[in-house]
């Protein structure tokens, strides 16, 4: 027999928190939340700037953000192994400080050679990464600093300009094809290999199961460390590729050139949705998060947020996006 | 408080504590008296740690009462236990290698050497030094703590649990989880000279499995059996034989484990060879064949190796010393790709962690160790995977809605059913199972007893350890015995199967 209960008087705001906690328990908001967020910024952004939408502005945007999507692409490799690279971006760097060197000797064969550079950067990062058995947090912070190091001793610490006229890939790239920039074709291409790869490869199929199980994988007889080698080196190549566009877009090379880069691209990851403990998420989703990503940067652009601060937001959206779909079960204690 | 509880310390009412999927405490209770140490038993998962850990605060009981000498307590975590008087000796010794002694025995109580923020070095070493006399424990307590032998560390480790007696009026009530899984004999008579002296002033509750320590140091028994208390009795009056009975006791239906369907195997044909094979620390000079299609099962207590040997043949923990051949030939064992190359597949006793992959399906799982078959130059078919997926449903019978379906969202007899099912697609040639019915209903068991006859039928050699002897006995053509991580004794069941006690004599 109970007291007759005040339910229903609860302030609707406290209801909607705890629905809203019940649907996050659910799951429902790595699901829909990114989509949502997406649309609702688009409508915030094109209310205060209608040009945002025009065609024009949008090939721009879509032309920009090449670099940003291939390193987030990079990246949700990785983090969906259940790993991080905190390196991705200063291979970016190298490999534009690289590609722009070799111009002179190599020619149009200068910007596949940077993308060769940066796969290699990323198998030497795999190769640290599963031969010390060291996190890969603190295996990356490392070569984040040999290759920034590396970029910035054979560039002297310069921008290395290329000619201005320019063909070959780089000429390519800064053009485009049925209206549409072909540096975001390069994006979409390899937002399809990294789908195709991940879904339907058994490098992407090792890729998740060490991600959610690495323990039950390596006791099926998977040769775990190999897939590792192999992840890693794939990222290097989309920071490689990432590097290369950007020389192509700067008409330049540098050793800074992709600094800016990191904490966006891996916020785009998971604020796609994405887990940060790995095996849940995918590239569709990181095109989501880097698209959420790239309308809230425009965003700040027009409202005078100045680059430094943007940073600022970008850590905060990482943390709480992390915090909102991180899976608790998986890491017992948090250090 | 009424004279029936004068000289109870501490009595625990219709605990209940329940995890996903099982349930640990089901309507537990006891009483512990005063100046008493009261033995606890029971297999691995009849709920002794479960128990220990809601008295010791790490967790909340659902239901149920703990009185503290008639007090209700409801401790909410270590802290507040140890704040009633009850603290607990963990079983992986819960003290940090990398500093001193001092430090670790007054472990989160340093406040009362603090002194204008500062720790008054010398009071604690006093002190320290007045600690591990309660022990008769003769070390400067400045000593680093990993150089310290793992006898000494336990009685640290005792000595720092007494520190609840300055701190509480009463007796403290002392927790020992599995104190001598890592000492030597004559580490454990000194332990137990110990616990002895300090009856006189504390009351303890000793868990361990290996019973005739059990029976040595204790005034009164409990046996836990499937989350709940089944049986008091006198050391003085009883014996290990009968605990063990109690602790496991289940009737033995031969049907049950499909005895009539056991085939004998070829004795010349040897499948798996193992020669004094040993892992330094588990077990050491471990030597038997396997034929095709014989069901050999590994018998023993929690420490007799016998885990530790089947992950050996998984390649998960390689030897130290020996050889394991397959057919003749003398393979590698270094990781469990040789394994699983070599036609080992390993049913783990941790389904959950390192069975099934949870968040991948039913057809990604069986399809994890080889590609090959559903993959055609490189890329995947997911068709034929689903296809094959649901092929194996039906074979197995595994209650689910298709191929697609999560592993997570099975069952556990279910998901165990995916993890067979991804060895037989591989064919294997000696299939180890690691406590495979653990956990399992009634009806899932009978499917893995069907299916290991199957099997061994088919002419793989099969590898068992199990949770019960009856099981262990139905199902094997050979029992092995393991104690203390070497192999005691074999019984050849091929003309009559051996019976309970006699492997039970040689496992204690």
């Amino acid at each position: 027999m109970e007291l007759n209960s005040t339910a229903g008087s609860r302030p609707p705001v406290a209801r909607m928190a705890s629905l809203a906690l019940r649907l996050v328990r659910a799951g429902w908001l790595r699901d829909l939340a990114p989509l949502l967020t997406l649309v609702v910024l688009t409508l915030i952004v094109a209310a205060r700037e209608p040009a945002f939408v025009s065609e024009r502005n949008l090939l721009n945007v879509a032309d920009a953000s090449a670099p940003l999507f291939l390193l987030a692409l990079g990246e949700t490799v990785i983090i969906l192994m259940g790993s991080i690279d905190l390196s991705l971006h200063t291979i970016a760097s190298l490999s534009s400080v690289l590609a722009a060197l070799w111009i002179n000797q190599l020619g149009p064969f200068a910007a596949p050679a940077g993308v060769i550079a940066g796969t290699a950067c990323g198998f030497i990062n795999g190769l640290l990464y599963t031969r010390l058995r060291i996190p890969s947090f603190i295996t990356t912070l490392g070569t984040f600093g040999l290759w920034k190091g590396i970029a910035l001793t054979i560039s002297n610490a310069q921008p290395v300009p290329i000619p201005t006229k320019i063909g070959g890939s780089f000429g390519w790239l800064k053009g485009d094809s049925l209206g549409f920039p072909n540096t975001a074709w390069t994006g979409l291409a390899m937002l399809v290999i990294t789908f195709v790869v991940l879904r339907h490869t058994a490098l992407g199929r090792y890729i998740y199961a060490i991600g959610i199980g690495e323990q039950a994988t390596w006791l099926s007889g998977v040769p775990v460390q190999r897939y590792k080698l192999a992840a890693f080196t794939l990222a290097g190549f989309c920071a490689g590729l990432a590097g290369v566009v950007l020389v192509a877009q700067l008409r330049s090379g540098g050793p800074s050139l992709a600094d800016s880069l990191l904490l966006p691209a891996i916020a785009a990851v998971i604020v796609g949705g994405t887990a940060i403990t790995g095996g849940i998420g995918g590239v569709a989703r990181t095109l989501i998060g880097a698209l959420i990503i790239i309308v809230a940067r425009v965003g700040m652009d027009s409202a005078g947020v100045d680059i430094f601060a943007q940073q600022m937001v970008y850590g905060v959206i990482v943390i709480v996006a992390v915090t909102l779909t991180i899976d608790r079960s998986k890491i017992a204690m948090v250090k | 408080m009424s004279d029936q509880s004068a000289g109870v310390a501490l009595e625990v009412e219709g605990l209940v504590k329940q995890f996903p999927g099982v349930t640990a405490l089901d309507d537990v209770g006891l009483s512990l008296r005063e100046n008493e140490v009261l033995g606890l038993v029971g297999e691995n998962g009849a709920g002794k740690s479960t128990l220990m850990k809601v008295l010791a605060g790490i967790y909340q009981p659902d239901a149920g009462t703990i009185r503290l000498r008639g007090r209700i307590v409801r401790p909410q975590n270590v802290r507040q236990a140890v704040g009633y008087g009850i603290a607990m000796v963990f079983q992986e010794q819960s003290l940090l290698p990398n500093i001193g002694v001092a430090e670790n025995v007054f472990l989160g109580n340093e406040d009362q050497f603090i002194r204008f923020g500062v720790i008054d070095w010398s009071a604690m070493h006093e002190a320290a030094r007045r600690q591990l006399a309660k022990v008769e424990l003769d070390l400067d307590p400045r000593t680093y703590t990993a150089e310290l032998g793992f006898a000494q560390r336990q009685l640290v480790e005792l000595a720092k649990a007494m520190t609840i007696e300055d701190r509480t009026r009463e007796n403290p009530i002392i927790l020992l989880d599995e104190p001598t899984s890592v000492l030597a004999q004559g580490e454990i008579d000194l332990l137990f000279a110990q616990v002895r002296r300090l009856k006189a002033r504390a009351a303890f509750i000793f868990v361990s499995h290996r019973l005739d320590e059990v029976l040595a140091l204790s005034d009164r028994i409990l046996v836990m059996k499937d989350a709940e208390v089944v049986a008091e009795r006198d050391p003085a009056a009883t014996t290990a034989e009968e605990l063990y009975r109690l602790m496991v006791g289940r009737e033995r239906h031969a049907e049950y484990y499909r005895e009539s369907e056991q085939v004998p195997y070829d004795p010349e044909r040897v499948i798996l060879g193992v020669t004094d094979l040993g892992v330094d620390g588990a077990y050491q000079d471990v030597g038997f064949e396997v034929h095709a299609g014989e069901v050999v099962a590994l018998c023993g207590v929690v420490g007799s190796g016998r885990e530790a040997v089947c992950r050996t043949l998984a390649g998960a923990l390689p030897p130290d010393h020996g050889t394991v051949t397959l057919e003749g030939r003398q393979l590698r064992f270094a990781s469990p790709r040789d394994a699983v190359a070599h036609g080992v597949a390993y049913v783990p006793m941790e389904r959950r962690v390192e069975g099934v992959v949870p968040y991948l399906t039913i057809a990604e799982n069986i399809t994890l160790p080889d590609l090959r078959p559903v993959s055609r130059l490189g890329v995947l078919n997911l068709h034929r995977e689903n296809r094959l997926g649901r092929e194996w449903i039906r074979r197995l019978s595994i209650r689910a809605t298709g191929p697609r379906t999560n592993a997570v969202n099975l069952s556990g007899g279910n998901q165990q059913k995916v993890v067979l099912a991804k060895w037989l697609a591989c064919q294997p040639r000696v299939l180890v199972l690691d406590h495979p019915t653990r956990g399992l209903d009634v009806g899932a068991k009978e499917d893995v007893y069907a299916l290991v006859r199957e099997v061994s039928r088919q002419g793989v050699g099969v590898v068992l350890t199990s949770d019960t002897l009856e099981e262990a006995i139905g199902l094997s053509h050979t029992v092995l015995v393991m104690k203390d991580g070497q192999i005691v004794h074999r019984f050849d069941g091929r003309t009559s199967k051996p019976r309970q006690v006699d492997i039970v004599s040689h496992m204690l």
